[in-house]
Protein backbone atom coordinates (compact mmCIF):
# COMPACT_ATOMS: atom_id res chain seq x y z
CA UNK A 1 0.00 0.00 0.00
CA UNK A 2 1.63 3.68 -1.06
CA UNK A 3 1.80 5.86 1.75
CA UNK A 4 -0.24 9.00 1.51
CA UNK A 5 2.25 12.07 1.14
CA UNK A 6 1.19 14.81 3.09
CA UNK A 7 4.58 16.91 3.44
CA UNK A 8 3.03 20.00 4.60
CA UNK A 9 1.24 18.32 7.76
CA UNK A 10 4.00 15.83 8.12
CA UNK A 11 5.96 18.64 9.20
CA UNK A 12 3.45 19.78 12.08
CA UNK A 13 4.95 16.90 14.58
CA UNK A 14 7.51 15.12 12.04
CA UNK A 15 11.26 16.65 11.95
CA UNK A 16 14.46 15.91 9.55
CA UNK A 17 17.62 16.51 8.94
CA UNK A 18 21.23 15.72 8.32
CA UNK A 19 24.13 16.54 10.40
CA UNK A 20 27.60 16.28 9.21
CA UNK A 21 30.40 14.08 11.16
CA UNK A 22 33.49 15.75 11.91
CA UNK A 23 35.15 12.20 11.34
CA UNK A 24 34.59 9.44 9.04
CA UNK A 25 32.87 6.77 11.24
CA UNK A 26 30.87 3.37 10.80
CA UNK A 27 27.59 3.02 11.28
CA UNK A 28 28.64 1.06 14.55
CA UNK A 29 30.64 3.52 15.76
CA UNK A 30 28.34 6.24 15.60
CA UNK A 31 25.61 4.31 17.15
CA UNK A 32 27.96 3.08 19.87
CA UNK A 33 28.38 7.42 20.30
CA UNK A 34 24.39 7.86 20.56
CA UNK A 35 23.68 4.77 22.78
CA UNK A 36 24.26 6.84 26.28
CA UNK A 37 21.88 9.70 24.96
CA UNK A 38 19.15 6.65 24.17
CA UNK A 39 19.89 4.77 27.21
CA UNK A 40 16.84 6.55 28.90
CA UNK A 41 13.82 5.12 31.09
CA UNK A 42 11.30 4.19 28.70
CA UNK A 43 13.54 3.74 25.55
CA UNK A 44 14.09 0.99 23.18
CA UNK A 45 16.07 0.91 20.27
CA UNK A 46 16.90 -1.14 17.40
CA UNK A 47 19.76 -1.47 14.93
CA UNK A 48 19.68 -2.74 11.23
CA UNK A 49 22.37 -2.18 9.28
CA UNK A 50 23.06 1.56 8.88
CA UNK A 51 19.94 2.88 10.72
CA UNK A 52 18.42 2.85 14.27
CA UNK A 53 15.15 2.78 14.79
CA UNK A 54 13.98 4.01 18.70
CA UNK A 55 11.09 4.22 20.46
CA UNK A 56 10.39 6.23 24.20
CA UNK A 57 7.13 5.26 26.07
CA UNK A 58 6.51 8.70 28.15
CA UNK A 59 9.68 10.03 28.67
CA UNK A 60 11.04 11.46 31.83
CA UNK A 61 11.26 15.55 31.83
CA UNK A 62 15.00 15.62 31.24
CA UNK A 63 15.32 13.38 28.97
CA UNK A 64 17.02 15.12 25.63
CA UNK A 65 15.20 13.56 23.51
CA UNK A 66 11.86 13.75 25.18
CA UNK A 67 9.99 15.82 22.76
CA UNK A 68 11.07 13.22 19.65
CA UNK A 69 9.27 10.02 20.95
CA UNK A 70 10.14 7.83 18.39
CA UNK A 71 12.35 7.76 15.30
CA UNK A 72 14.75 6.56 12.90
CA UNK A 73 18.83 7.80 12.59
CA UNK A 74 20.76 6.79 9.39
CA UNK A 75 24.52 7.07 8.77
CA UNK A 76 25.36 7.85 5.16
CA UNK A 77 29.22 7.90 4.06
CA UNK A 78 29.38 10.53 1.52
CA UNK A 79 31.54 10.61 -1.62
CA UNK A 80 33.93 12.48 0.25
CA UNK A 81 34.77 9.85 2.76
CA UNK A 82 32.88 12.21 5.55
CA UNK A 83 29.93 10.77 7.27
CA UNK A 84 27.12 12.19 7.60
CA UNK A 85 23.58 11.67 10.11
CA UNK A 86 20.24 11.77 8.57
CA UNK A 87 17.51 11.59 11.30
CA UNK A 88 13.94 11.62 10.98
CA UNK A 89 11.40 11.56 13.63
CA UNK A 90 8.43 11.95 15.29
CA UNK A 91 6.97 14.16 18.25
CA UNK A 92 3.63 12.97 19.81
CA UNK A 93 3.93 16.56 22.46
CA UNK A 94 4.12 18.69 18.96
CA UNK A 95 0.95 17.49 17.28
CA UNK A 96 -1.14 17.60 20.67
CA UNK A 97 0.42 21.16 20.87
CA UNK A 98 -0.99 21.70 17.69
CA UNK A 99 -4.55 20.66 17.88
CA UNK A 100 -4.46 22.09 21.08
CA UNK A 101 -6.30 25.68 20.06
CA UNK A 102 -9.24 23.43 18.89
CA UNK A 103 -9.53 21.79 22.60
CA UNK A 104 -9.46 25.21 24.04
CA UNK A 105 -12.01 26.73 21.23
CA UNK A 106 -14.31 23.84 22.16
CA UNK A 107 -14.37 25.54 26.01
CA UNK A 108 -14.61 29.08 24.18
CA UNK A 109 -17.75 27.80 22.40
CA UNK A 110 -19.37 26.06 25.12
CA UNK A 111 -18.82 28.95 27.42
CA UNK A 112 -20.64 31.23 25.06
CA UNK A 113 -23.70 28.37 24.72
CA UNK A 114 -23.61 28.74 28.48
CA UNK A 115 -23.71 32.49 28.47
CA UNK A 116 -26.57 32.35 25.80
CA UNK A 117 -28.68 30.02 27.62
CA UNK A 118 -28.11 32.12 31.13
CA UNK A 119 -28.71 35.11 29.66
CA UNK A 120 -31.75 33.97 28.27
CA UNK A 121 -33.15 32.63 31.35
CA UNK A 122 -32.33 35.49 33.86
CA UNK A 123 -34.15 37.61 30.99
CA UNK A 124 -37.25 35.23 32.21
CA UNK A 125 -36.42 35.74 35.27
CA UNK A 126 -35.91 38.87 35.78
CA UNK A 127 -38.59 40.14 38.37
CA UNK A 128 -37.57 37.07 40.77
CA UNK A 129 -34.12 38.19 40.45
CA UNK A 130 -34.93 41.75 41.25
CA UNK A 131 -36.36 40.60 44.44
CA UNK A 132 -33.53 38.27 45.50
CA UNK A 133 -31.11 41.11 45.30
CA UNK A 134 -29.37 40.96 48.17
CA UNK A 135 -27.21 43.78 47.51
CA UNK A 136 -29.79 45.97 47.38
CA UNK A 137 -29.18 49.11 49.41
CA UNK A 138 -26.15 47.83 51.35
CA UNK A 139 -24.76 50.22 53.85
CA UNK A 140 -21.40 52.33 52.27
CA UNK A 141 -18.50 50.52 54.48
CA UNK A 142 -16.62 53.07 56.71
CA UNK A 143 -12.25 52.67 57.03
CA UNK A 144 -10.85 52.13 60.15
CA UNK A 145 -9.61 55.35 61.52
CA UNK A 146 -6.26 53.65 61.59
CA UNK A 147 -6.78 53.18 57.90
CA UNK A 148 -7.65 56.84 57.17
CA UNK A 149 -4.91 58.08 59.23
CA UNK A 150 -2.73 55.94 56.70
CA UNK A 151 -4.41 57.47 53.77
CA UNK A 152 -6.15 54.56 52.06
CA UNK A 153 -8.66 55.42 49.53
CA UNK A 154 -11.95 55.29 51.24
CA UNK A 155 -14.32 52.33 49.76
CA UNK A 156 -17.02 53.44 46.80
CA UNK A 157 -20.47 53.26 47.17
CA UNK A 158 -21.38 49.63 47.07
CA UNK A 159 -25.16 50.99 45.10
CA UNK A 160 -23.15 53.17 42.56
CA UNK A 161 -20.83 50.30 41.74
CA UNK A 162 -23.61 48.27 40.70
CA UNK A 163 -24.62 50.74 38.15
CA UNK A 164 -21.05 50.12 36.56
CA UNK A 165 -22.10 46.20 37.27
CA UNK A 166 -25.15 46.76 34.87
CA UNK A 167 -23.74 46.11 31.42
CA UNK A 168 -21.45 43.19 32.49
CA UNK A 169 -20.91 40.21 32.07
CA UNK A 170 -20.47 36.71 30.97
CA UNK A 171 -21.20 33.95 33.56
CA UNK A 172 -18.48 31.77 31.78
CA UNK A 173 -15.32 34.56 30.86
CA UNK A 174 -14.47 33.25 27.27
CA UNK A 175 -11.59 35.16 26.83
CA UNK A 176 -8.72 32.68 28.58
CA UNK A 177 -10.00 30.47 26.64
CA UNK A 178 -9.41 32.18 22.80
CA UNK A 179 -6.56 33.75 24.58
CA UNK A 180 -5.28 30.38 25.65
CA UNK A 181 -6.01 28.83 21.85
CA UNK A 182 -3.41 31.51 20.55
CA UNK A 183 -0.87 30.64 22.67
CA UNK A 184 -0.69 27.15 22.22
CA UNK A 185 -0.69 28.06 18.50
CA UNK A 186 2.95 30.39 19.80
CA UNK A 187 4.12 27.86 22.19
CA UNK A 188 4.04 25.20 19.04
CA UNK A 189 5.42 27.65 16.91
CA UNK A 190 8.66 28.39 19.19
CA UNK A 191 8.57 24.23 19.66
CA UNK A 192 8.44 23.19 15.63
CA UNK A 193 11.85 25.45 15.59
CA UNK A 194 13.51 25.22 18.43
CA UNK A 195 13.40 21.52 19.67
CA UNK A 196 14.60 20.35 16.12
CA UNK A 197 17.71 22.57 16.70
CA UNK A 198 18.20 21.20 20.41
CA UNK A 199 18.05 18.12 18.91
CA UNK A 200 20.52 18.51 16.15
CA UNK A 201 22.66 20.29 19.28
CA UNK A 202 22.54 17.06 21.55
CA UNK A 203 23.27 14.38 18.59
CA UNK A 204 26.19 16.38 17.68
CA UNK A 205 27.16 16.50 21.04
CA UNK A 206 27.21 12.98 21.64
CA UNK A 207 28.68 11.96 18.23
CA UNK A 208 31.46 14.09 18.67
CA UNK A 209 32.38 12.23 22.07
CA UNK A 210 33.64 9.27 22.29
CA UNK A 211 32.00 6.38 23.12
CA UNK A 212 30.59 5.93 26.90
CA UNK A 213 31.24 9.80 27.43
CA UNK A 214 28.21 11.24 27.33
CA UNK A 215 25.30 11.08 30.07
CA UNK A 216 22.26 13.51 30.82
CA UNK A 217 23.15 16.13 33.65
CA UNK A 218 19.98 15.72 35.52
CA UNK A 219 19.90 14.03 38.91
CA UNK A 220 20.31 10.96 38.98
CA UNK A 221 16.61 8.81 39.44
CA UNK A 222 16.15 6.66 42.57
CA UNK A 223 17.27 3.38 42.29
CA UNK A 224 19.49 4.58 39.50
CA UNK A 225 23.62 4.28 39.88
CA UNK A 226 25.38 6.88 38.83
CA UNK A 227 24.98 6.80 34.85
CA UNK A 228 21.74 6.54 33.28
CA UNK A 229 20.41 3.30 33.35
CA UNK A 230 18.15 1.63 30.81
CA UNK A 231 14.43 0.02 31.52
CA UNK A 232 14.25 -1.29 27.96
CA UNK A 233 17.19 -1.10 25.70
CA UNK B 1 19.06 4.84 53.77
CA UNK B 2 18.85 6.02 57.95
CA UNK B 3 16.57 8.91 57.49
CA UNK B 4 16.70 11.85 59.73
CA UNK B 5 14.26 11.68 63.29
CA UNK B 6 11.36 14.50 62.90
CA UNK B 7 9.17 14.32 65.96
CA UNK B 8 7.86 10.69 65.94
CA UNK B 9 8.53 10.00 62.20
CA UNK B 10 11.85 9.35 60.09
CA UNK B 11 12.25 11.46 57.10
CA UNK B 12 14.02 10.48 54.40
CA UNK B 13 14.74 6.53 54.73
CA UNK B 14 13.02 6.40 51.21
CA UNK B 15 14.69 8.54 49.18
CA UNK B 16 17.56 11.97 49.69
CA UNK B 17 16.04 14.72 51.64
CA UNK B 18 17.57 17.53 53.47
CA UNK B 19 16.17 18.01 56.89
CA UNK B 20 16.94 21.31 58.64
CA UNK B 21 18.15 24.23 57.24
CA UNK B 22 21.67 24.25 57.69
CA UNK B 23 22.66 22.21 54.32
CA UNK B 24 20.32 24.03 52.30
CA UNK B 25 22.36 25.52 49.05
CA UNK B 26 22.62 29.19 49.11
CA UNK B 27 22.97 31.60 46.35
CA UNK B 28 26.39 31.91 44.54
CA UNK B 29 27.17 34.56 42.69
CA UNK B 30 28.64 38.36 43.04
CA UNK B 31 27.53 40.95 45.72
CA UNK B 32 24.85 41.98 43.10
CA UNK B 33 22.96 38.39 42.73
CA UNK B 34 23.22 37.40 46.07
CA UNK B 35 21.63 40.72 47.51
CA UNK B 36 18.64 40.39 44.14
CA UNK B 37 18.10 36.59 45.36
CA UNK B 38 18.06 37.61 49.43
CA UNK B 39 15.50 40.35 49.17
CA UNK B 40 13.42 39.91 45.79
CA UNK B 41 10.57 37.54 48.20
CA UNK B 42 10.26 40.25 50.96
CA UNK B 43 10.36 43.25 48.47
CA UNK B 44 8.09 42.08 46.02
CA UNK B 45 5.46 41.13 49.23
CA UNK B 46 5.49 44.27 50.68
CA UNK B 47 5.50 46.06 47.58
CA UNK B 48 2.65 44.47 46.33
CA UNK B 49 0.70 45.02 50.21
CA UNK B 50 1.38 48.82 49.55
CA UNK B 51 0.43 49.15 45.88
CA UNK B 52 -3.27 47.67 46.86
CA UNK B 53 -3.61 49.51 50.26
CA UNK B 54 -2.88 52.94 48.16
CA UNK B 55 -3.99 52.32 44.65
CA UNK B 56 -7.01 54.38 43.65
CA UNK B 57 -10.36 52.62 43.79
CA UNK B 58 -10.69 53.01 39.34
CA UNK B 59 -7.01 50.66 39.71
CA UNK B 60 -8.21 48.45 42.55
CA UNK B 61 -9.90 46.39 40.41
CA UNK B 62 -9.41 42.19 39.97
CA UNK B 63 -9.02 42.36 36.08
CA UNK B 64 -5.51 44.60 37.25
CA UNK B 65 -4.63 41.73 39.86
CA UNK B 66 -5.03 39.24 37.23
CA UNK B 67 -2.44 41.32 35.11
CA UNK B 68 0.14 41.40 37.61
CA UNK B 69 -0.31 37.93 38.40
CA UNK B 70 0.20 37.07 34.91
CA UNK B 71 3.32 39.57 34.50
CA UNK B 72 4.93 38.43 38.04
CA UNK B 73 5.02 34.74 36.55
CA UNK B 74 6.31 35.55 33.48
CA UNK B 75 9.38 37.38 35.63
CA UNK B 76 9.41 34.29 37.46
CA UNK B 77 10.34 32.18 34.50
CA UNK B 78 12.74 34.42 33.96
CA UNK B 79 14.48 34.09 37.46
CA UNK B 80 13.94 30.30 36.72
CA UNK B 81 16.34 30.29 33.58
CA UNK B 82 18.75 32.95 35.40
CA UNK B 83 19.10 30.96 38.66
CA UNK B 84 17.63 27.92 38.83
CA UNK B 85 17.74 25.75 42.41
CA UNK B 86 18.86 22.51 40.33
CA UNK B 87 19.66 22.05 37.21
CA UNK B 88 17.76 18.46 37.15
CA UNK B 89 14.84 20.48 37.53
CA UNK B 90 15.42 22.95 34.35
CA UNK B 91 12.10 24.27 32.25
CA UNK B 92 12.02 22.44 29.17
CA UNK B 93 9.65 23.01 25.92
CA UNK B 94 7.63 20.53 26.35
CA UNK B 95 7.48 20.84 30.37
CA UNK B 96 6.52 24.33 29.38
CA UNK B 97 3.95 22.95 27.02
CA UNK B 98 2.53 20.81 29.55
CA UNK B 99 2.56 23.01 32.69
CA UNK B 100 0.52 25.68 30.17
CA UNK B 101 -2.25 22.84 29.13
CA UNK B 102 -3.22 22.61 32.88
CA UNK B 103 -2.88 25.85 33.98
CA UNK B 104 -5.45 26.33 30.76
CA UNK B 105 -7.91 24.05 32.31
CA UNK B 106 -7.90 25.82 35.27
CA UNK B 107 -8.99 28.82 33.58
CA UNK B 108 -11.50 26.76 31.54
CA UNK B 109 -12.81 23.70 32.75
CA UNK B 110 -11.84 24.36 36.31
CA UNK B 111 -13.62 27.31 36.10
CA UNK B 112 -16.93 26.46 34.63
CA UNK B 113 -16.93 23.21 37.28
CA UNK B 114 -16.96 26.37 39.96
CA UNK B 115 -19.43 28.25 38.75
CA UNK B 116 -21.69 25.61 39.08
CA UNK B 117 -20.20 23.23 42.13
CA UNK B 118 -17.77 26.24 43.66
CA UNK B 119 -17.45 27.39 47.04
CA UNK B 120 -19.80 30.46 46.26
CA UNK B 121 -22.36 28.27 45.30
CA UNK B 122 -22.38 25.61 48.16
CA UNK B 123 -21.95 28.69 50.69
CA UNK B 124 -25.24 30.36 48.70
CA UNK B 125 -26.89 27.31 49.59
CA UNK B 126 -26.56 27.08 53.22
CA UNK B 127 -26.80 30.90 53.32
CA UNK B 128 -30.18 30.38 52.29
CA UNK B 129 -31.08 27.26 54.00
CA UNK B 130 -30.49 29.35 56.97
CA UNK B 131 -31.71 32.46 55.93
CA UNK B 132 -27.96 33.52 57.21
CA UNK B 133 -26.59 37.04 56.19
CA UNK B 134 -22.74 37.18 55.78
CA UNK B 135 -20.65 37.67 58.64
CA UNK B 136 -20.32 41.51 58.22
CA UNK B 137 -18.30 43.19 61.38
CA UNK B 138 -15.10 42.41 59.30
CA UNK B 139 -15.75 45.28 57.30
CA UNK B 140 -14.89 47.09 60.19
CA UNK B 141 -11.50 45.99 61.03
CA UNK B 142 -8.49 47.58 59.76
CA UNK B 143 -7.46 46.23 56.06
CA UNK B 144 -4.63 44.65 57.29
CA UNK B 145 -5.99 42.74 59.55
CA UNK B 146 -8.96 41.93 57.31
CA UNK B 147 -6.71 40.92 54.28
CA UNK B 148 -4.51 38.66 56.85
CA UNK B 149 -7.98 36.84 58.34
CA UNK B 150 -8.98 36.16 54.50
CA UNK B 151 -5.60 34.91 53.70
CA UNK B 152 -5.33 32.83 56.85
CA UNK B 153 -8.72 31.54 56.62
CA UNK B 154 -8.75 30.36 52.75
CA UNK B 155 -5.35 28.80 53.73
CA UNK B 156 -6.62 27.07 56.95
CA UNK B 157 -9.47 25.48 54.68
CA UNK B 158 -6.70 24.70 52.09
CA UNK B 159 -4.38 23.09 54.30
CA UNK B 160 -7.43 20.51 55.84
CA UNK B 161 -8.46 19.79 52.32
CA UNK B 162 -4.66 19.10 51.30
CA UNK B 163 -3.94 16.86 54.64
CA UNK B 164 -7.43 15.20 54.07
CA UNK B 165 -6.03 14.00 50.51
CA UNK B 166 -3.24 12.64 51.87
CA UNK B 167 -5.27 10.51 54.50
CA UNK B 168 -8.62 9.68 53.08
CA UNK B 169 -8.38 7.33 49.82
CA UNK B 170 -11.25 8.50 48.15
CA UNK B 171 -9.34 11.91 48.07
CA UNK B 172 -5.83 10.60 47.72
CA UNK B 173 -7.18 9.37 44.01
CA UNK B 174 -7.63 12.87 43.37
CA UNK B 175 -4.45 14.24 44.42
CA UNK B 176 -1.93 11.58 43.59
CA UNK B 177 -1.77 12.64 40.07
CA UNK B 178 -0.18 16.22 41.48
CA UNK B 179 2.59 14.09 42.96
CA UNK B 180 3.65 12.51 39.55
CA UNK B 181 5.71 15.71 39.15
CA UNK B 182 8.87 14.98 38.78
CA UNK B 183 10.65 18.92 38.87
CA UNK B 184 9.35 21.96 40.43
CA UNK B 185 8.62 25.21 38.28
CA UNK B 186 6.41 28.63 38.33
CA UNK B 187 2.96 26.27 36.73
CA UNK B 188 3.40 23.21 38.55
CA UNK B 189 1.12 24.34 40.89
CA UNK B 190 -1.49 23.93 38.10
CA UNK B 191 -0.61 20.41 36.78
CA UNK B 192 -2.99 17.63 38.72
CA UNK B 193 -6.52 15.99 37.72
CA UNK B 194 -9.21 18.85 37.07
CA UNK B 195 -11.30 16.93 40.08
CA UNK B 196 -8.70 17.94 42.32
CA UNK B 197 -8.03 21.67 41.50
CA UNK B 198 -11.63 21.94 41.72
CA UNK B 199 -11.92 20.53 45.32
CA UNK B 200 -8.16 22.47 46.23
CA UNK B 201 -9.90 25.97 45.24
CA UNK B 202 -12.68 25.36 48.03
CA UNK B 203 -12.73 28.10 50.45
CA UNK B 204 -14.84 29.05 53.38
CA UNK B 205 -14.04 32.84 52.96
CA UNK B 206 -17.20 32.93 51.15
CA UNK B 207 -19.39 33.27 54.48
CA UNK B 208 -17.53 36.30 55.63
CA UNK B 209 -17.93 39.91 53.93
CA UNK B 210 -14.72 41.88 53.49
CA UNK B 211 -13.66 45.32 51.93
CA UNK B 212 -13.18 44.38 48.06
CA UNK B 213 -9.62 46.15 49.12
CA UNK B 214 -8.85 43.29 51.52
CA UNK B 215 -9.61 40.57 48.62
CA UNK B 216 -6.75 41.93 46.65
CA UNK B 217 -4.55 43.03 49.51
CA UNK B 218 -4.93 39.31 50.49
CA UNK B 219 -4.68 38.24 46.95
CA UNK B 220 -1.14 39.76 46.51
CA UNK B 221 -0.07 37.92 49.52
CA UNK B 222 -1.00 34.75 48.09
CA UNK B 223 0.66 35.80 44.73
CA UNK B 224 4.03 36.64 46.48
CA UNK B 225 4.36 33.85 48.89
CA UNK B 226 2.42 30.77 48.01
CA UNK B 227 3.63 31.21 44.04
CA UNK B 228 6.70 29.82 44.90
CA UNK B 229 5.51 26.90 45.78
CA UNK B 230 6.63 25.41 42.78
CA UNK B 231 9.34 27.62 41.80
CA UNK B 232 12.77 26.47 40.57
CA UNK B 233 14.87 29.60 41.64
CA UNK B 234 16.96 29.46 44.43
CA UNK B 235 16.65 32.01 47.10
CA UNK B 236 18.51 33.05 50.24
CA UNK B 237 14.82 32.76 52.31
CA UNK B 238 15.26 35.10 55.43
CA UNK B 239 14.67 32.81 58.58
CA UNK B 240 11.59 34.90 59.42
CA UNK B 241 10.19 34.53 55.87
CA UNK B 242 10.45 30.53 55.96
CA UNK B 243 8.83 30.28 59.62
CA UNK B 244 6.17 32.16 58.51
CA UNK B 245 5.47 31.25 55.64
CA UNK B 246 5.59 28.59 52.85
CA UNK B 247 8.52 28.00 50.67
CA UNK B 248 9.64 25.91 47.72
CA UNK B 249 11.79 24.27 50.16
CA UNK B 250 9.33 23.27 52.44
CA UNK B 251 7.30 22.08 49.38
CA UNK B 252 9.84 20.35 48.09
CA UNK B 253 10.08 18.15 50.88
CA UNK B 254 6.24 18.04 50.62
CA UNK B 255 6.84 16.47 46.99
CA UNK B 256 10.06 14.10 47.96
CA UNK B 257 10.19 10.56 46.98
CA UNK B 258 10.32 9.65 50.37
CA UNK B 259 6.76 8.67 51.77
CA UNK B 260 6.73 9.89 55.48
CA UNK B 261 8.35 13.47 54.01
CA UNK B 262 5.53 13.64 51.41
CA UNK B 263 3.12 13.98 54.62
CA UNK B 264 4.39 16.88 55.62
CA UNK B 265 3.90 20.69 54.79
CA UNK B 266 0.57 20.79 53.89
CA UNK B 267 -0.22 24.58 53.86
CA UNK B 268 -0.16 26.64 50.57
CA UNK B 269 0.88 30.25 52.28
CA UNK B 270 1.10 29.86 55.78
CA UNK B 271 3.72 27.36 57.06
CA UNK B 272 2.59 28.11 60.87
CA UNK B 273 -0.65 25.89 60.45
CA UNK B 274 1.77 23.20 60.10
CA UNK B 275 3.76 24.57 63.08
CA UNK B 276 0.94 24.61 64.73
CA UNK B 277 -0.24 20.87 64.16
CA UNK B 278 2.90 19.42 63.63
CA UNK B 279 3.28 18.30 60.48
CA UNK B 280 5.98 20.47 59.48
CA UNK B 281 9.17 19.16 58.29
CA UNK B 282 11.87 22.74 57.98
CA UNK B 283 14.33 20.91 54.85
CA UNK B 284 14.60 20.77 50.92
CA UNK B 285 14.73 17.75 48.26
CA UNK B 286 15.45 17.40 44.92
CA UNK B 287 14.49 13.99 43.76
CA UNK B 288 10.54 14.03 43.57
CA UNK B 289 7.91 12.20 42.27
CA UNK B 290 6.24 8.87 42.56
CA UNK B 291 6.90 4.74 41.57
CA UNK B 292 10.75 6.08 41.14
CA UNK B 293 10.27 9.27 39.64
CA UNK B 294 7.85 7.95 36.77
CA UNK B 295 6.81 10.99 34.71
CA UNK B 296 2.33 11.10 34.34
CA UNK B 297 1.19 11.65 31.12
CA UNK B 298 -1.75 14.12 30.78
CA UNK B 299 -4.11 11.51 29.35
CA UNK B 300 -2.77 9.41 32.44
CA UNK B 301 -3.67 12.23 34.74
CA UNK B 302 -6.98 12.70 33.29
CA UNK B 303 -8.10 9.16 33.93
CA UNK B 304 -6.25 8.40 37.20
CA UNK B 305 -9.03 9.06 39.82
CA UNK B 306 -11.28 6.82 38.19
CA UNK B 307 -9.52 3.76 36.70
CA UNK B 308 -7.94 3.74 40.45
CA UNK B 309 -11.28 4.16 42.40
CA UNK B 310 -13.09 1.56 39.54
CA UNK B 311 -10.19 -1.11 39.98
CA UNK B 312 -10.21 -0.46 43.60
CA UNK B 313 -14.09 -1.32 44.27
CA UNK B 314 -13.94 -3.76 42.09
CA UNK B 315 -11.35 -5.71 44.07
CA UNK B 316 -13.13 -4.62 47.34
CA UNK B 317 -16.03 -6.11 45.78
CA UNK B 318 -14.52 -9.22 44.93
CA UNK B 319 -13.66 -9.70 48.63
CA UNK B 320 -16.89 -9.18 50.28
CA UNK B 321 -18.56 -11.53 47.80
CA UNK B 322 -15.23 -14.04 47.98
CA UNK B 323 -14.65 -14.27 44.73
CA UNK B 324 -11.37 -14.64 42.90
CA UNK B 325 -8.81 -11.82 43.07
CA UNK B 326 -8.34 -10.64 38.58
CA UNK B 327 -5.54 -11.14 37.54
CA UNK B 328 -2.48 -8.49 37.71
CA UNK B 329 -5.07 -6.41 40.88
CA UNK B 330 -2.98 -4.74 43.52
CA UNK B 331 -4.62 -2.41 45.59
CA UNK B 332 -2.99 0.06 47.53
CA UNK B 333 -3.49 -0.05 51.35
CA UNK B 334 -3.15 3.54 51.93
CA UNK B 335 -2.78 6.92 50.24
CA UNK B 336 0.59 7.79 48.67
CA UNK B 337 1.50 4.48 48.29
Amino acid sequence: MSRLALPYVDRIWHASGTLELDEALSPQDAFARLDPLLRAPGTSYAVAGDTLTYSKTNPAAQDKLATFTSGTLRIENQPNGIARLVFRVRSTALLLCFLAPLLFLGFAQVGAAINAWEASAEAADKDKSADKDKDKNRPKAALHPIDKFLGAPAPEDPDAKKKDKADKKEKIPTTPAYVLAGLFLVIWMVGRALEPWLLKRALRAALAAPAGAIGSDAAPAAGQGPGPQPETC
Amino acid sequence: MAGVQVGKRIIGAEAPVIVGWENIGRVEGGPFKRFFFTWFQPAVLFGLIAFWYYAPNEWALASIGIAIGLGFKVLLLGLEWVNPRYRSWQLTWKEFATDVFYVGLGYTLVRMMGTYLGDDVMIGAVQDAFAWEKFSWFTGLPLLVQALAISMIFDFGQYWMHRGMHNWYPLWLTHAPHHYITQLNINKGAVGNPVELFLIGLGVGGFFDFLPRAFLIAGAIGMSVATYQHINVRFNTPRWWRFIFNTVEHHSVHHSRDYEATRSNYSGTWIIWDRIFGTCVDGEAELLGQEGGRRMDIGETMVYPFREGYRTTRAWLRRKLRLPEAPGAAVQPEPAE
